[in-house]
């Protein structure tokens, strides 16, 4: 509506414009060329509010689909910083990304200022109404709230970053600190390797060679490797405690084999208690089962008995029998005599 | 794994040369000739070796194809001429034991010796043949050994309950598949049994 009535006032005022321009140039000779040139200028500048308008619009257009992008951009980040675990860390598209959101938002600002001060002029310069004027601040604020905003959230999803690296350095050093104590023994082991590449650096002045060779001896007393010692200018003392070391040392460690030895054996005798145990179980199985068969056999040889018995007291069949032995004698008699 | 010599020495620290008081060699593996002449060889390595420790202190030495372990406490010192088998531990777990001995025995006269005493100390003798086995001597060693073997055993004995396991198991199955079978039988013969008396 107001882009009509700006069009509209834009094409009623060149006519005016001419006309105030050919009577400025009747009239003034001398200024004539400034007034050209201005009264030129002028239509340039009514002529191109319109294009300047068009170029506050266009850029206005362009910085809003830029804040779009980076606050989508943004949005990436933020899932890409909220998920970060501690193994798969990707600190490489992290930080590409907010090195473009910052390119972004920095080029952003630049253009949201120009606009700024395009707007400003033409406020100042043109003859335009108070509806552009307004509208094109207002889409000047608009659009550096949304600037601020997206730097906003930039910032807040840096901090969560920060944050998440925190904790899971934190997490690393639970992890690292365990390892740190089981590592003692490489640490021991590094030291005198560090020192002797320490003496191997410094090795011009005469001290520090001294130092070096009365500290490696040392080390590897403390290893507890009597017999590869390094005999350098070795006295006789330093040899003889080292020997009462190693003593001392072999008798703790025959005394450390024999405790082991006999937990082993504890071991192996509690695993025989069960194992026995647990045979013993089955034995008792194997009890049972045979009394059931004891059982089952006596019953079986019961009826057997009885049948025995059944078969051999029959009296009804002996008295069958005779019967039918009389009969038989009888018939045959009958028929024969 | 080898004694050679057994030797109790008195320095203590002083420039005189050590006092032996003691001496128990076993030189049977030398030629008959050689005997005497490695007799003073180990005298005489003996003395040096014992100036050489200070007191409260063990040392061993490598001579040759002998390790000399010494001893030396408070004045005393003992030293063995070992093979390089022997196990240092129990070497001056021995030698801590005739030190022992030697104070037992003789109390604190030794302190007076002044000239080698020449008379054999039949325990150093003894202990130079019994200790020929260092287990003997160390009973670290000892108590190892025996765990050792007692290991073995118990090993075997697990085997041996195993095998007895499995034949349990055997016999298991082989008195459940009889008192199956006898269930049968059983049932069966009832059955017969009722028919007979149903049909008589």
């Amino acid at each position: 509506m107001s882009m009509k009535s700006a069009q509209s006032s834009y094409r009623d005022r060149t006519q005016e414009f001419l006309n105030v321009a050919e009577r400025l140039k009747k009239s003034f000779s001398s200024a004539a060329p400034n007034a050209a040139s201005s009264s030129v200028a002028k239509p340039d500048g009514t002529r191109s509010s319109l294009a300047i308008q068009k170029e506050f619009k266009d850029r206005a257009s362009r910085i809003g689909y830029g804040i779009h992008q980076t606050s989508q951009k943004l949005a990436k980040l933020a899932k890409l910083a909220k998920r970060t675990s501690v193994f798969d860390d990707p600190t490489m598209e992290i930080q590409e990304l907010t090195a473009v959101v910052k390119q972004d938002i920095t080029a952003l600002n630049a253009a949201v200022v120009d606009l700024q001060l395009l707007c400003n002029s033409q406020n100042e310069s043109g003859n335009i109404s108070s509806d552009t004027t307004s509208h094109s601040t207002t889409v000047v604020d608009d659009l550096k709230n949304r600037l601020m905003s997206a730097t906003k959230e930039f910032k807040d999803v840096l901090t969560m970053r920060t944050e998440n690296l925190k904790v899971h350095e934190n997490r690393r050093q639970l992890f690292s600190s365990n390892a740190s104590k089981e590592s003692t023994n490489p640490f021991v082991r590094q030291r005198p390797l560090a020192a002797k590449s320490t003496a191997t650096v410094s090795s011009s002045p005469p001290p520090w060679a001294n130092e070096s060779s009365s500290s490696s001896p040392l080390f590897p007393r403390k290893q507890g490797n009597v017999e590869s010692q390094p005999l350098l200018q070795q006295q006789q003392q330093q040899q003889l405690v080292p020997l009462q070391d190693s003593y001392m040392q072999s008798r703790a460690e025959a005394l450390q084999n024999v405790e082991s030895t006999i937990h082993e054996l504890s071991n192996i005798f509690t695993q025989l208690a069960t194992m026995v145990s647990q045979q013993g179980e089955l034995a008792i199985r194997i009890d049972e089962n045979m009394e059931d068969t004891l059982a089952n056999v006596e019953g079986a040889q019961g009826q057997l008995v009885r049948y025995l018995n059944s078969i051999s007291s029959n009296r009804w069949l002996m008295i069958k029998i005779f019967f039918v032995l009389i009969v038989f004698l009888m018939i045959f008699l009958f028929f024969v005599a | 794994m080898k004694i050679t010599a057994l030797l109790v020495m008195k320095w203590q620290g002083d420039s005189i040369d050590p006092v032996i008081l003691a001496n128990a060699c076993d030189v049977s593996q030398f030629g008959y000739f050689q005997r005497s002449g490695a007799k003073e060889f180990i005298v005489f390595v003996g003395r040096t070796v014992a100036k050489r420790t200070p007191p409260a202190q063990r040392q061993s030495v490598q001579h040759q194809e002998y390790k000399v372990h010494s001893y030396n406490r408070n004045g005393l010192c003992a030293l063995g001429f070992m093979d390089d088998n022997y196990p240092v531990r129990s070497a001056f777990s021995l030698l801590n034991k005739v030190l022992e001995e030697y104070q037992k025995n003789f109390g604190d006269s030794w302190r007076n010796a002044q000239a080698d005493v020449t008379q054999p100390w039949p325990y150093l003798n003894e202990a130079l043949t019994k200790f020929q086995d260092p287990a003997e001597a160390d009973k670290l060693l000892k108590i190892q050994r025996d765990l050792d073997e007692t290991k073995i055993i118990l090993h075997m004995t697990i085997d041996s309950v195993l095998a007895r396991g499995e034949k349990l198991d055997s016999l298991v199955e082989k008195s459940s598949d009889l008192s199956m079978a006898s269930q049968i039988s059983h049932t069966q013969m009832i059955y017969i049994q009722k028919k007979i008396i149903n049909c008589l």
